[in-house]
């Protein structure tokens, strides 16, 4: 029993889930029978902050699983925003699909200068955070813009079987489409290779080209859902607004097991990642700590996974270890 | 035809260069053609506002050199040294500006024990560091600003005669830079371990202290810009150095530092500076918002970026 409890443990993709499941229980026990942390009020609420890292996240891991990095999430994130609230007032829907198309274009600009020019992702997307944040500046006359459609933004957030909202559905419909194309199709077999081995992967014949490109497309469109439903959610699209979710997109990624060395990570896993950053949120919001603390946890998540994920650690840890006789 | 080809050829070894000269040359014909654009006051305000970024800038330079990208904390750590400064001045003058470039110089110099003694990811760790101080900030301020009752950081407002102050800073902090790159054991350590780790190691140099202490120096120009932004609004904030992380690796890559570490020069990242500053300022003599400037800024890092290509391998 415990034999196949660690088995499963051992698995990254479950991992995640595990610790969430403590997180609740831990935030739980601290509540005690006040019921703040097991409510439905609370899921909601972590269902929410889910649909808006989750995105953002699973693009950020997929670029990440095939040992690249996308920086330009944020601007993605705007720029989709700024899209969808001033193209979506007659028909929401077709906004939307408009933020999709802008950014996916924005990923397939990217990926093809990156392959085209053979240059490394962090740059080109560097360029790409700044350009596609200017242009949402630029877009929008660097103001506000109002969604004039209250309804939509209503039905956007609404409960949806009181824990659910369409938003939070669709994040949740993503991650399932996302974990099928990766562990069941070809693309996401030779996604899986070029992360872990590119020149293994040149040289049993995928396109590795073809696969960063879609890989940054994917990473483009999925930013601009999750992006365009929030603005719709809030009612407004504002260039500045939605910078603050490069790190915790990170965070949740990585949480979720996804590697920077890449190959690692699943696109479940991710989805668990996201859910502990957001209980973590949501639950110490609920059990009364002051708002900072969501920052500090973050911190907390990245500084642990940055040092554990580090190329030297074993090394030091040894020398330390034997040097010093610990 | 084989003349056309060594000159394209040269062309495509030197092209970033080139392309920025022309560039560069093209902007200030530009700039000068632009009614008002050599009007004094114009030009001294663009000065001291584009200053600032530059001390920043002058930093994330050593963080590039290095071969660690950039830092995304360098905005937030600026920003909280303003309130540290500001909180400490109680103290006196004296004391407040050492505590300040202490407390810049450690925030920074652990993230690069971090990054070096572990090779942790720069990027995962600088996020970190932002997502701790915007955290510890709130604790401490509750999210507001530090608005001291004393006039003590005037004398950090004065000129040098003709010359703005925070422009002084700036150019003494860009001399100060390139000799430590150019005249120090440390500098030329660092364009060793950010063009190749492994080789420094078998050199005899241990990576680590010389990333660490490329972080600590980012960390001290940092501070510069911080002690400056908080005399000048009499104010220490978390608002003062939002997005200065941006816009100082916007300068040190437009100025043609490498981005993968290695190759470049702080006198690179002055070139930078100004080339956007001109930009800016042109953008708002001839009628364009702010807007225009954040989206031309982009298009020219990604600009520069591209220009970085190695040729397909």
């Amino acid at each position: 029993m415990t034999r196949r409890l660690r088995a499963l443990l051992a698995d990254p993709t479950v991992r995640p889930f595990a610790v969430l499941a403590l997180i609740t229980i831990i935030l739980g026990i601290i509540d005690g029978s006040r019921g703040r942390v097991l409510s439905a009020n609370t899921a909601y609420d972590v269902l929410q902050q889910f649909a808006t890292i989750g995105p953002v996240a699973l693009g950020l891991g997929l670029s990440m699983m095939v040992k690249e990095f996308d920086l330009s999430v944020g601007g993605v994130l705007s720029l989709a925003g700024c899209v969808a609230v001033m193209t979506g007032e007659t028909n929401p829907v077709l906004g939307l699909l408009l933020a999709i198309a802008v950014g996916g274009l924005a990923g397939l600009a990217q990926g093809s200068i990156m392959t085209w020019l053979n240059l490394s992702s962090i740059g080109v997307t560097l360029g790409g955070l700044l350009t596609f944040g200017g242009l949402s500046y630029f877009l929008t006359g660097n103001t506000t813009i109002a969604f004039e459609r209250l309804d939509v933004a209503l039905a956007v957030n609404a409960p949806v079987l009181e824990i659910f909202s369409v938003r939070s559905l669709t994040a949740i419909f993503l991650f399932l489409v996302a974990a099928f194309v990766v562990s069941w199709t070809r693309f996401g077999r030779d996604l899986l290779a070029v992360g872990s081995d590119r020149r293994a992967a040149i040289v049993v014949g995928i396109r590795v080209d073809h696969i960063l490109i879609a890989v940054f497309v994917i990473s483009g469109a999925l930013t601009a859902i999750g992006g365009g439903l929030l603005s719709y959610g809030l009612a407004a699209a504002s260039p500045v607004a939605l910078a603050d979710t490069l790190v915790p997109g990170a965070a949740a990624a990585i949480l979720g097991g996804v590697s920077l060395s890449g190959g690692k990570g699943r696109p479940l896993g991710i989805a668990g990642g996201v859910l502990v950053l957001s209980m973590l949120r949501s639950g110490l919001t609920a059990i009364g700590v002051p708002p900072f603390a969501h920052w500090i946890v973050t911190a907390g998540v990245l500084f642990a996974v940055g040092i554990l994920d580090s190329e030297e650690l074993n090394r030091r840890v040894y020398s330390i270890r034997h040097v010093y006789r610990w | 035809m084989a003349s056309i080809t060594t000159w394209l050829e040269s062309i495509r070894q030197d092209k970033a260069s080139m392309i920025q000269w022309a560039a560069a040359v093209g902007v200030v014909l530009f700039a000068v053609s632009t009614p008002g654009f050599l009007s004094a006051t114009s030009i001294r305000s663009l000065l001291t506002t584009v200053s600032f970024i530059g001390c920043v800038a002058v930093g994330m330079t050593f963080i590039t050199l290095s071969g660690n990208i950039m830092s995304f904390s360098i905005g937030a750590s600026m920003s909280a040294t303003t309130v540290v400064f500001m909180m400490s001045l109680t103290l006196g003058l004296t004391p407040a500006l050492i505590l300040a470039f202490l407390f810049c110089a450690a925030l920074n110099g652990i993230q690069g024990w971090l990054i070096g003694f572990f090779r942790a990811n720069p990027l995962i760790i600088s996020m970190a560091a932002y997502a701790l101080i915007i955290g510890g900030a709130i604790y401490i301020t509750g999210g507001r600003g530090i608005y001291p009752l004393t006039d003590e950081t005037e004398v950090l407002k004065a000129n040098l005669g003709p010359v703005p102050g925070p422009l002084a800073a700036f150019l003494i902090a860009v001399i100060v830079g390139q000799c430590i790159l150019s005249f120090t054991r440390f500098g030329r350590n660092i364009y060793l371990v950010g063009t190749n780790p492994r080789a420094a190691k078998a050199a005899g140099i241990e990576p680590w202290r010389t990333v660490m202490w490329a972080y600590v120096a980012a960390g001290l120009f940092t501070a510069v810009s911080a002690v400056l932004v908080a005399a000048r609004y009499r104010s220490g904030d978390m608002e003062h150095g939002i997005g200065y992380e941006y816009r100082a690796i916007s300068a040190v890559l437009v100025g043609g530092t490498a981005i993968q570490g290695g190759e470049g020069s702080v006198v690179r990242t002055l070139a930078g500076t100004f080339f956007i500053a001109l930009m800016q300022g042109l953008l708002i003599l001839r009628g364009f918002g702010i807007e225009m400037q954040y989206l031309l800024i982009g298009l020219i890092v990604l600009a520069v970026i591209m220009l970085q290509w190695k040729g397909r391998t």
